[in-house]
Order: structure tokens, then C-alpha cells, then sequence
């Protein structure tokens, strides 16, 4: 048989296992599920160790000379202690540089790209020069640049910034300013949750689409033999479950 | 014997830091090779952690397939899984394809791990269906704002959406662009408020959860 | 139990055939109905037609097989437009489990181009660290990447010429399911090396991005299947993206449906109550 046919077969199989979850927990759900994960820690230990051990630490220390490199292997070994109980505080010192390096890069860059960058987007100038006509003032709401969008950006970052950061008892006018931020918080979480609603769906069409590609009578079609075979099993299972619990007398 | 286990990596996380706090500061040709060998270290060491992450599943499923505990069969499968996936990967010197021809190693990927993810993600496509049939109530005006919101832009997003209404999708383009910018701009600013500060908490010793592991 | 009550406490299993019936049958008979281009992701296209030629394009695609079918077409779109450019195509993945679709989409789309590895495109393949691989990367990519997905040095690669670290990179765009991702791109690569960057993402991360691209960060964002969708017929190639979009306007409609009965009867529930209360009282 002919790898792609029997890829195809195995891959409608496994997807059609997963989604007999949606009529009930099941042992071909467990099965699929639990074959999904040791694949992919395989996987991922297999990646680490061409990718890292090969590519990145043997090949430049045997055939460069990159002693240097023996410092992070060091390092990462040391991480590796935390399976032995009595050297695990050694870990310790692995942790110690990966968290100390991190927090030392993050720092100013955060500032710099997301607190600093932000802000200066949002005090934009509330009106622009335009040549020697003076000032003006765009209303166009479909232009986000234009100087009404301005305002209304400048509204919605102060008052959902205000609503977090004070937590005092909102009153008088700071009521107003933590309500318009509850609002502003109200329509993004629905934007949200469109966006959400809108990837979930395109997970489920990306997955059909590929059931109905490997329908076709040129893979021997999988989806309609394995569907029938997945619901049979199915009906098996939960027939059996019946029998095995009697239902309980009134 | 304190001052080796809790003292010593307490002044390593401090002084990389502030090192790397400052080197961002000193573009100088040194300050720079610094940066370069500690990105590169740092390169080596991720893979150390996922491995150390994703090995701490072993002992879980072992203990459970010599124990006999309930469900050992599928530890067992998960198991196969594993190795088997591993000795086909060394095999295929962890090549999903070599020039453009596809390995053992590179079926098990295309094959069962692309759909099997997939698919897992695919059914909440159902579930955010049931949710939002079961809990998507205007109960309170805050909640009737969300879910107009929502409407507009699932909506606005999709061709049947804007045939209908064709107005929809300007106007979803607008709530993004503006009202949820600036939503999501005021959560940028507070959650990196956030993290700087918790940056220097950790490396001014305040913060050490992280230090974790090992007795004192 | 009256009719409403029962018909809001229905077998959830019903809602999940109505789904599954609305997304099977427009993928089995499609419409076709137009898709209005969007101005996030006509500035990536308009960024991507104004290359000169040989410019060096980098694509690292930060997704796994999750996002699968919101990013794959994304990818596959802009390496279709980024070969048809004649630009030099750099790919790579900060996702482990990403990988070896990034190596398949990519050698599918050169064959179908007409590219040669090495000369026109080559993909880096993965690297731990996420982060601090785009850092070492600003700094020095062959410190990063010494060796190719298939193991060739990468120093003295012809589509690497005159390129050693990302600010010699014209272009790049990360397609992003999380973290790493668009944002890591900015932060640890843009801020410092100063490249263009584009994003391209998930339907959930989208809305999170648009700071990013108001404050000019990023230059354009294709968000979602929908944003795949957009970039295909902007391309003038039509793909999984633009076939899925009347499953996807069937879908959100059919949501939108269950949305406005529920709250129909969630009222009249609540109306009876009160009514009821009123009578008590």
C-alpha cells in the first residue's frame, strides 16, 4: 500500500477517534489522546536532541573548536540535577542564570517596545497642521488615524487604565471615568470573543476539509469506512455499558 | 552551606540582571559580543529545559503502568507512542523529509501528530458553539454591550456577514481598530507595568519562586 | 417545564450536529461569496509588491499543528507572492512542533515555483530558546543558525549573501499561534535591529495586536483564516483559506442564531418570573 493511502487512513482514523468524544468519553478517544501525547513528546525529544546536541553543541565543538560551548551544556546538565533529590538544589544555579538573563533582556525592551511606544502612540496631537490653511480636525471614523480616533483611543486607554489601577471606591466623577472604562473593556471582550468564535470554527473547517479530501474513492475512502467502523464501535461500547449497569429500579 | 544553595544563585540572577539590564544601554563592540555568547548559551539551555519539561511525564505514566493503576493501558500506548516515535526519529537523523522526500519519522508527523493536535483543537469548535448557547445572556447592560459587540464582529468578519449587513464590517473594522486598540493598549501598558516590575522583584531578590526545587 | 426552559436546557450534543452540518455543507457546496480586503492585511501585500527583487524576505512561521489550518494558508499564500517576487526567502520556526510543516509547506511552494534550496530560499529549521534565538539572531545569524534544516553550514549559502544578521533582513513576518510570536519578533528583534516587520496570526491573538499595528510597530497584520483568506485573493490564488470562507460565514451565523434564541427565551423566562412575582406580591 502506498504510504500517502495508508497516511490517510491512519490520519482520518485517529481524527474521526477524537471527534467520537463529542458523542462521549470513550476508549477510542483515550486511545487517540494518549497516543497524541506520546508522539509528540517523542517528537519533541527527538528535535531537542538532533537539534541541540548535533547542531548546536557537538558539530561546533568538534569540527570549530568551540570549547566556549561546554559552559551552557554545563549549565543545562546542572538543570538536569533536579531528577536526583539530594544535588537538586544545583538546579539551583541553572535556573538562577536562565531567570537573572531573562528578567536583564526584558526590561528595557518591554519599556521601550510596549509601555513607551504605546503611550507615545496614544498622546498623539489632537489636532494637525495642515500646510497653511492652520489647523484641522478629521471626523472620519473609518480613518483609525483620524483625529476623532484619536481622541476616542486617548478616552479608551485612560479610562480602562484608571479602572485597573485604582482601586479606591469609584465615586463623583471617578465613576463616570471607571464606568466608560467598563464599557470600552464590555465591547473589546466581544471582539473577543468574534475572534475566538471565528479561529475555533476555522480549526473544525481546516479538519473537515481534509476528511472530505480523504473521502475520495483514490485513497479507498477512509472517512466513510472508518466513520462507519467509529460509530459502530460506539454503538458496542455503549450497548455493553447498558448491560453491564442495569437500570436502576424506581 | 546556606550561602552555596540560596545565597550564591540569588547574586547569579542579580548580577546577569542588572548586566543584561544595562547592556541595552552600551552598544559597545564587547557589551555586544556579551549579548551574542549569552543568547547563544542561552539557545543550548532551552533545550535542556524542554526536555526537562516534557521527561517529567515518564515517571507519571511508569508508575502507572507498574502499579496496574486504572487506565494502564493507554500509559502503555502513550509509551509506544514515545519510543516509538523517538527510534524512528534517531533513525531518520530527525529529518522529517530529506530532499523533499518524506521519512518514517516525518509520516508519524504528518500523519498522526498534525491531525491528532489538530483534531483536539477542533472540537472546541463545538463546545464554544454550547457555551455560547448556554451562557451568551444579556442578564445586565454591560453584558448586552459584550454580546452586541459580538454579533457586530462576527459578522463583519465573514462574507455572508457583510452581504447582509453591509455596513457590518466597516463597523467591525472600526471596534477594532479603535475601541478594542485601546482596550488592548491599556492592558499592554498595565500587564508590562506589571512585568518590569516583576523583573527587577526577581532580580533584587524580592521574587524566588523560581528557585524552587531542593532543600534549603 | 415549560417550552423555553426545555429548549435551554437541550442535549448539548444537538448544537454540536448543527455546527458540524453547517460547516460540512457549504465545504461540499460552496458559494463563493465576495471578500472585501481589509487595510491590516493589504499593508502587508502592498509592503511584499514594493520589494525590489532579491530582496531577503524572512518568514519564520510560530505555529504548530493547533493553528494548522488559520496559518498554513497564510504561509503558503505569502511564499507563494514572496516567490513570484523573486525575493530571497528565509524561513524558520521558534515551535517545536511546527517544524516539520514549515519544512513541507515551504519545499511544496519552491517545487511549485520553480526554486532551487540554497539559491533562492532555505529554511533554518528550529532552534530552543524562543527569544533569545531572535536576539542571537540580530546579533549574528550564523551564530544561531550554523546549519541548515538538512544540516548544510549555512555561511557561504548564495540566498544568504550579504546577510548577516536581521538588520540586513528587508522584510519579515512571523505567523504567530502565542508566545514566541509576533510580538517577541517586535520586542526582541525589531526594537534593536530595526527590520520591517508584518504579522500574520490566530483568529484568538488578532484583537492583541492591533496596539501594535495603530502605533505603526507592525506594518500589517493577517488575522485568521479570514486574513488568509483576504492575502489569497489579493494574490489572485485561491486556496483552503478563500474555499473555507462560506463554512465560516455559515458557522458564525448559525452562532449568531443560537445566540438571539437563547436570549429569546432566556427573556421570556424572565418575564414570566416577574410576572409571577408580581402575582405573589
Amino acid at each position: 500500500m502506498d504510504a500517502t493511502v495508508l497516511g490517510a487512513w491512519v490520519a482520518t482514523g485517529l481524527t474521526l477517534f477524537i471527534f467520537s468524544f463529542l458523542y462521549k468519553d470513550n476508549p477510542l478517544f483515550k486511545l487517540a489522546e494518549h497516543l497524541y501525547v506520546g508522539v509528540s513528546v517523542g517528537y519533541t525529544i527527538v528535535k531537542a536532541y538532533d537539534t541541540v546536541v548535533v547542531h548546536l553543541i557537538v558539530k561546533p565543538i568538534v569540527e570549530q573548536g568551540e570549547v566556549t560551548l561546554l559552559i551552557p551544556v554545563a549549565i543545562g546538565l546542572l538543570m538536569l540535577t533536579r531528577y536526583v533529590p539530594k544535588a537538586a538544589w544545583l538546579s539551583r544555579y541553572a535556573f538562577a542564570f536562565i531567570v537573572g538573563v531573562g528578567s536583564g533582556l526584558a526590561i528595557p525592551r518591554t519599556i521601550s517596545s510596549f509601555i513607551l511606544k504605546q503611550i507615545e502612540d496614544t498622546v498623539r496631537p489632537l489636532l494637525s497642521l495642515a500646510g497653511a490653511d492652520g489647523v484641522t480636525f478629521s471626523m472620519n471614523l473609518l480613518n483609525p488615524a483620524s483625529n476623532l480616533n484619536a481622541i476616542i483611543i486617548l478616552i479608551g486607554v485612560s479610562s480602562v487604565l484608571f479602572y485597573f489601577f485604582f482601586s479606591i471606591e469609584h465615586s463623583g466623577p471617578g465613576k463616570v471615568v471607571a464606568r466608560t472604562g467598563v464599557l470600552f473593556l464590555m465591547i473589546a471582550f466581544g471582539a473577543a470573543f468574534g475572534y475566538t468564535v471565528m479561529a475555533r470554527m476555522s480549526l473544525l473547517i481546516g479538519r473537515l476539509t481534509d476528511l472530505i479530501e480523504f473521502s475520495d474513492a483514490s485513497y479507498g475512502s477512509p472517512t466513510l469506512w472508518l466513520a462507519l467502523l467509529t460509530i459502530g464501535v460506539l454503538v458496542v461500547l455503549s450497548r455493553r455499558r447498558q448491560q453491564e449497569e442495569p437500570p436502576e429500579a424506581h | 552551606m546556606i550561602f552555596l544553595r540560596r545565597q550564591v544563585p540569588l547574586l547569579i540572577t542579580m548580577i546577569t540582571g542588572l548586566v543584561f539590564a544595562a547592556q541595552y544601554y552600551i552598544p559597545h563592540p564587547a557589551s555586544e559580543q556579551l549579548l551574542t555568547s549569552a543568547t547563544k548559551w542561552l539557545q543550548i539551555i532551552g533545550g535542556f529545559a524542554l526536555v526537562l519539561g516534557v521527561t517529567s511525564l515518564f515517571h507519571q505514566h511508569a508508575a502507572k503502568i507498574r502499579r496496574k493503576e486504572a487506565g494502564w493501558g493507554y500509559s502503555l500506548v502513550l509509551y509506544a507512542g514515545m519510543l516509538g516515535t523517538i527510534a524512528v526519529g534517531l533513525w531518520a537523523n530527525g529529518k522529517e523529509s530529506i530532499d523533499g522526500a518524506m521519512t518514517v519519522f516525518g509520516w508519524i508527523y504528518s500523519f498522526m501528530m498534525v491531525p491528532l493536535q489538530g483534531t483536539m483543537f477542533a472540537i472546541l469548535a463545538f463546545f464554544i458553539a454550547s457555551a455560547a448557547y448556554r451562557s451568551f445572556r444579556a442578564r445586565s447592560r454591560e453584558a448586552a454591550v459584550l454580546l452586541i459587540a459580538a454579533v457586530i464582529v462576527m459578522m463583519g468578519r465573514v462574507p455572508l456577514g457583510e452581504y447582509l449587513i453591509p455596513i457590518s464590517g466597516d463597523l467591525s473594522q472600526w471596534i477594532l481598530n479603535v475601541l478594542n486598540a485601546s482596550v488592548r493598549r491599556a492592558i499592554l501598558i498595565g500587564v508590562s507595568l506589571g512585568a518590569v516590575a516583576l523583573s527587577f522583584k526577581i532580580i533584587f531578590g524580592v521574587e524566588r519562586s523560581y528557585l524552587g526545587g531542593g532543600k534549603e | 417545564m415549560t417550552f423555553a426552559e426545555r429548549m435551554l436546557r437541550i442535549d448539548r450534543r444537538i448544537i454540536f450536529v448543527v455546527i458540524g452540518v453547517c460547516t460540512l455543507l457549504p465545504l461540499l457546496y460552496p458559494v463563493g461569496l465576495p471578500i472585501k480586503i481589509s487595510p491590516e492585511v493589504r499593508g502587508v501585500y502592498e509592503y511584499m509588491e514594493a520589494l525590489p527583487e532579491r530582496s531577503v524576505f524572512l518568514l519564520s512561521l510560530d505555529f504548530d499543528p493547533a493553528s494548522k489550518p488559520e496559518l498554513h494558508p497564510q504561509a503558503i499564500a505569502l511564499l507563494r507572492h514572496a516567490f513570484r517576487k523573486n525575493l530571497r526567502v528565509i524561513a524558520m520556526t521558534l515551535w517545536v512542533s511546527g517544524t516539520g510543516m514549515a519544512d513541507q509547506l515551504l519545499t511544496q511552494v519552491a517545487m511549485e515555483m520553480g526554486k532551487e534550496k540554497g539559491k533562492d530560499y532555505v529554511f533554518l529549521g528550529w532552534s530552543p530558546g524562543g527569544t533569545a534565538v531572535i536576539i542571537n539572531m540580530g546579533q549574528d545569524l550564523y551564530t544561531a543558525f550554523p546549519s541548515d534544516y538538512g544540516g548544510q553550514p549555512t555561511k557561504g549559502l548564495p540566498v544568504l549573501e550579504g546577510v548577516l544578521s536581521l538588520k540586513d533582513v528587508n522584510y519579515a513576518i512571523s505567523l504567530g499561534a502565542g508566545n514566541p510570536g509576533v510580538e517577541a519578533w517586535y520586542v526582541f528583534g525589531k526594537d534593536k535591529y530595526k527590520f520591517e516587520l508584518g504579522g500574520g496570526c490566530t483568529g484568538v491573538i488578532a484583537p492583541g495586536l492591533y496596539p501594535l499595528l495603530r502605533s505603526g510597530q507592525i506594518n500589517g497584520l493577517i488575522g485568521g483564516l479570514r486574513g488568509a483568506a483576504e492575502y489569497e485573493s489579493l494574490i489572485g490564488q485561491k486556496g483552503r483559506a478563500v474555499a473555507g470562507m462560506d463554512a465560516q460565514s455559515a458557522t458564525h451565523v448559525a452562532i449568531i442564531v443560537l445566540v438571539i434564541i437563547c436570549n429569546i427565551f432566556y427573556f421570556s423566562l424572565r418575564n414570566v418570573a416577574r410576572q409571577q412575582g408580581r402575582v405573589h406580591s
